[in-house]
C-alpha cells in the first residue's frame, strides 16, 4: 500500500517562496525604472538593458560550464544584476563596454566567491566600479532625454545656464562647491525634474517616482524590510541639511541629493541586496547609515559628483564586522547569566 | 462571543492550518486490534524495566513496566491479553527499544470508552499527597509532546514554589485536532483535571490558554470553567493564533509576558505548563483511578482515505490505525508522527502509538512541496528570514552553517542549545536549507563530545 514513503527531518512542509521568487519580485519592483528609463532613453536603453542582461546569464552560463558546477541561473540573480547594471549605466554607453560591465560583474563580482549567496560585494556595484574606473570618460558622458531633444545630444558640462542640456543634477551640485557658483540655480522645476526623470543621467536613475513605486512594491511584498532604504535615505538626508544649513550658497538643497544620482535606486534596490547587507536589524541600521553617510561625504567633500557605488562596497566589506557586532542574545537571555 | 486574543510571542510563523479536515470529526473509538506493542521508555527520564514474563497472562490496567527513579512513569497494558514477547520495536524518536507486546485474548476484544463523570466531583476530597499518588501510578506524562512525567510537574517542591498554572490548548501545528475534541467533548474532565493540578501545585490561579482559531473551544471552556469552577481563579485566555504558540516557553512569554530562562525550565520562574489532554487525563487518573492506557491519535492529511480523531490504546501500531482509516491515496508521500511542523518522518509502519503521539499526519507530494520533497537546497542567500521568524531570537543561518563546516564551537557560541527545534526557520527559508535539521545534528554532536569527554 506504502511504496515510496520518505523520510527526512521535521519540518515536513515548507512556505512557497524560493529564492527565484524573490529576484522575480526585484526583476518586478525595477518595471517602473526600466520602463522609464525606456521611455526617457527609447531604443538606448531597450538595447542597454537587454545587452547587459544577456552578458550576466551568459557569463554565468560559462562560468557554471568551465567549473563544471550545476547551472545555477533559474536562480534569475543574474537577470537582477543584469538589469540592476543597465540602470545605473550612462544611456548612450557602447554595447562593448556594457557587455564587459556585464561579465565582470558576474565573473569578479559573484562566480569566483562561488555563486549566489557567497559573493562578499553587490555583482552590479563591482561592474559599475570597474566600468567607471576604467573608463572614465565614457562613464561620465551623459546624454539629454529624449523627451527633450529626440536627437539625444551630450549633455556639456561647459553651457551652464542652458536649463535643457546640462549636466547631471550631481555633477552641477559638485561644480557649485568647486567653482563656488551658487547652488541656488537649482529651482523648483529643477527639483521636480531630478523627480520625474526629465534630465541627464544614468539610464534608471533619474526617474524618482519610479523608483519610489518599486520600492513601496518590494515593502509590501516584504522583499525587503524598510530598515535599509530609511536609513540610507534618513542619513543623507541629515548629512546633506547639515551642509545646507552650514552654506546654502555652495551645497544645494537636502531633498536634491535624495532625488538625483543613484541614491534611490540604491537605497531599495541595490543596499537591500541580502546576499551582502547584514542579516540583524541593529546591523541594517548600522549598514543604511553607512551607505548614506559615506554616500554624502564623498558627494559634498570628496573629488566624485558621486559615490553611492563606493559608498555600497565599503559597507559590503564590513558586513561581516557588523554582524558579528550585533549578535543575537536568545529571548531568554544568555545562559547561565 | 469570545473576543481576538490579544497576547502573543515574537517570532513565528503562520503555516497553512488544514484543520478543518479533522476538526468536525467526534472522537471515535479506534480499531479493534490483536496486538499492541507498548514502549517501555515513552517519557522523559529514566526507562522502565518491564515487570511481566514472557506468556504470562495480563489485565486491562495492569501495570507492566516501572522503574524506581523519580523522573519516570509506569506503563500499563491497554487489554486483557498474554505477553507475546518482550522485544524491539521501532520507537519513534529513540530509533529501536524495548516493548511489551501483547496479544489481545480472542474473543476479548477490549474497547475502552472515555471515562464519564459524576457530577458531585469536590477536588476537596482529594489530598495532595493522594493526587501526585495517583498521577504517578497512572503513568501521566505530559501529552503534548516532551513526554516529562507529570507528578514530577505538579508535585509541590519547596525550592521552586509555583504561582501559575497554565494549561496549553493552543495546538498550533497544523493539521492536528485532537486537543481541540478533547476540549470540545471533555470540557468537564479537563476542567476538574485543572482543578486537581492547581490544588497539587499549590498555584495561586489557573489559566487555559486557547488561540483563537478555535473559537467554540474557548466559548465551551469559558462556560465550563463558569459553570463549575466559578472563583476558583481559573480563566480561559484566547491567543493570537500563531506557531509555535503551543511551545512552553513560547506560551509563557504570550500568557504572562515572561522568559523562562534560556536552558532553564518553567519552575524556575514559577509556572506550570499543562497539556489540555493531560489535564483531562488526571482527571481519569485521580477521581476514576484508571491508568493512561488509551489516548486520542488525530489520523489526519491529504493522504489518507478516512481522517478523523481516534480514541485508541497505547501501542497499537500505525499500521493497524491506516487500515482502519481505509487505507491511503496514491499519493503518500511521507507518514508522520506529530504534525508536519515538529512531527517525525517514520519508514517503519510497525512503530506504535506512545502517550506523545498526538498525530498520525498523511501527507502528499503537493503538500511537502517540490524542492523539499526532491530535497533540493541551495546556497544561503543571507535575506535574515530565518532570523525574523525564529521565536527564540537565534540566528539560525549562522548556526546550521557552523554545524555543516564541524565549527560546534562556533555553533555554541550563537546559542545553539537555546533552539527550540520548532521549525519556523527551515519553513521560511527560501533556499530550502533543512537549518533545523543542521542544529539537531549539531546537538548531537555536541552531546556526544560531552559523553565521550566524560568518560
Amino acid at each position: 500500500m506504502l511504496k515510496d514513503i520518505r523520510v527526512s527531518c521535521s519540518p515536513h512542509i515548507s512556505e512557497r517562496f524560493s529564492t527565484r521568487s524573490v529576484m522575480i519580485d526585484v526583476v518586478i519592483g525595477l518595471a517602473p525604472a526600466m520602463i522609464a528609463a525606456t521611455y526617457y532613453f527609447r531604443i538606448h536603453a531597450v538595447v542597454l538593458m537587454a545587452t547587459c542582461v544577456l552578458s550576466c546569464v551568459a557569463t554565468e552560463w560559462l562560468c557554471n560550464a568551465i567549473c563544471k558546477r550545476a547551472h545555477s541561473l533559474g536562480d534569475f540573480s543574474a537577470v537582477v544584476t543584469g538589469v540592476l547594471l543597465a540602470l545605473s549605466l550612462p544611456p548612450q554607453l557602447p554595447l562593448w563596454a556594457a557587455i564587459v560591465g556585464g561579465a565582470f560583474s558576474i565573473a569578479i563580482g559573484k562566480m569566483v566567491f562561488g555563486g549566489l549567496g557567497a559573493n562578499i560585494f553587490n555583482p552590479a556595484m563591482v561592474g559599475r566600479t570597474f566600468l567607471s574606473v576604467s573608463f572614465g570618460v565614457l562613464m561620465t558622458s551623459w546624454t539629454v532625454p529624449a523627451t527633450l531633444d529626440p536627437a539625444m545630444p551630450a549633455v556639456a558640462q561647459e553651457n551652464a545656464l542652458d536649463m535643457r542640456t546640462q549636466a547631471t543634477p550631481l555633477a552641477w551640485s559638485k561644480m557649485a562647491i568647486k567653482n563656488e557658483l551658487g547652488a541656488d540655480i537649482y529651482g523648483e522645476e529643477q527639483f521636480k525634474e531630478t523627480f520625474t526623470g526629465e534630465i541627464g543621467g544614468c539610464l534608471g536613475e533619474t526617474c524618482g517616482i519610479a523608483l519610489l513605486l518599486g520600492g513601496l512594491y518590494l515593502l509590501i511584498r516584504r522583499t525587503i524590510s524598510f530598515h535599509i532604504p530609511l536609513a540610507v535615505l534618513a542619513s543623507a538626508f541629515i548629512f546633506a541639511s547639515v551642509a545646507f544649513f552650514v552654506d546654502s550658497y555652495a551645497y544645494v538643497a537636502p531633498f536634491f541629493h535624495l532625488t538625483s544620482g543613484g541614491l534611490l535606486l540604491c537605497a531599495f534596490f541595490i543596499a537591500t541586496d541580502p546576499v551582502t547587507a547584514p542579516l540583524t536589524r541593529r546591523g541594517m541600521w548600522l549598514f543604511g547609515i553607512g551607505v548614506g553617510t559615506i554616500t554624502m561625504l564623498i558627494r559634498i567633500v570628496g573629488e566624485y559628483p558621486e559615490g553611492i557605488m563606493f559608498a555600497i562596497l565599503l559597507m559590503n566589506a564590513v558586513t561581516p564586522l557588523i554582524d558579528r557586532l550585533f549578535k543575537r542574545v536568545p529571548i531568554g537571555g544568555k545562559p547561565g547569566g | 462571543m469570545c473576543a481576538r486574543g490579544r497576547y502573543s510571542f515574537p517570532g513565528g510563523v503562520h503555516p497553512p492550518e488544514k484543520k478543518d479536515l479533522t476538526s468536525d470529526r467526534r472522537i471515535q473509538p479506534g480499531p479493534t486490534i490483536t496486538e499492541v506493542a507498548v514502549m517501555l521508555s515513552q517519557h522523559l527520564g529514566t526507562v522502565c524495566q518491564p515487570l511481566v514474563r514472557k506468556a504470562q497472562a495480563v489485565q486491562v490496567g495492569q501495570k507492566i513496566g516501572d522503574c524506581e527513579a523519580f523522573v519516570s512513569a509506569p506503563v500499563h497494558s491497554p487489554i486483557n491479553g498474554k505477553v507475546k514477547d518482550i522485544a524491539l520495536r521501532s520507537h519513534p524518536v529513540l530509533g529501536r527499544r524495548q516493548a511489551v507486546i501483547i496479544e489481545a485474548l480472542p474473543y476479548h476484544p477490549t474497547k475502552r470508552s472515555y471515562f464519564a463523570m459524576e457530577d458531585d466531583f469536590d477536588e476537596a476530597r482529594y489530598s495532595v499527597e493522594r493526587i501526585c499518588e495517583a498521577v504517578r501510578e497512572a503513568g501521566l506524562v505530559g501529552m503534548g509532546g516532551a513526554g516529562f512525567p507529570t507528578r514530577v510537574k505538579i508535585e509541590p517542591n519547596p525550592r521552586l514554589p509555583k504561582q501559575s498554572l497554565i494549561i496549553n490548548g493552543c495546538e498550533c501545528e497544523p493539521y492536528i485536532t485532537c486537543d481541540y475534541r478533547i476540549m470540545l467533548e471533555w470540557t468537564r474532565q479537563i476542567v476538574a483535571g485543572v482543578q486537581l493540578a492547581r490544588k497539587a501545585s499549590g498555584c495561586a490561579r489557573a489559566l487555559i490558554a486557547i488561540e483563537d482559531n478555535k473559537p467554540e473551544a474557548i466559548e465551551l471552556m469559558g462556560a465550563a470553567v463558569k459553570k463549575y469552577a466559578d472563583g476558583d481563579n481559573i480563566e480561559v485566555l484566547p491567543l493570537k493564533t500563531k506557531y509555535p504558540q503551543g511551545g512552553e516557553r513560547q506560551l509563557i512569554k504570550a500568557v504572562l509576558n515572561r522568559n523562562v530562562p534560556t536552558g532553564g525550565i518553567p519552575p524556575m520562574i514559577g509556572v506550570v505548563v499543562l497539556n489540555v489532554a493531560t489535564a483531562a487525563a488526571i482527571a481519569e487518573a485521580v477521581i476514576g483511578n484508571l491508568p493512561l492506557t488509551h489516548r486520542v491519535v488525530t489520523v489526519t492529511g491529504e493522504a489518507i482515505a478516512r481522517p478523523g480523531n481516534y480514541y485508541v490504546p497505547i501501542g497499537t501500531s500505525i499500521e493497524d490505525l491506516l487500515e482502519f482509516c481505509e487505507g491511503v491515496t496514491e499519493r503518500c508521500a511521507k507518514v508522520v508522527l506529530g504534525g508536519p511542523m515538529m512531527g517525525i518522518a517514520i519508514s517503519d509502519l510497525k512503530t506504535p502509538v506512545t502517550k506523545t503521539t498526538n498525530a498520525v499526519t498523511f501527507l502528499t507530494k503537493e503538500q511537502i512541496g517540490r524542492a523539499k520533497f526532491a530535497r533540493r537546497q541551495t546556497l544561503c542567500i543571507r535575506c535574515g528570514r530565518c532570523l525574523e521568524a525564529c521565536p527564540e531570537n537565534l540566528n539560525p543561518t549562522k548556526i546550521a552553517h557552523a554545524v555543516k563546516h564541524n565549527l560546534l564551537d562556533v555553533a555554541e557560541r550563537y546559542y545553539m542549545s537555546a533552539c527550540i527545534e520548532c521549525g519556523c526557520c527551515s519553513y521560511v527559508c527560501p533556499a530550502n536549507i533543512e537549518l533545523t535539521g543542521y542544529i539537531k545534528t549539531g546537538k548531537i554532536y555536541v552531546a556526544r563530545q560531552r559523553k565521550r569527554m566524560s568518560q
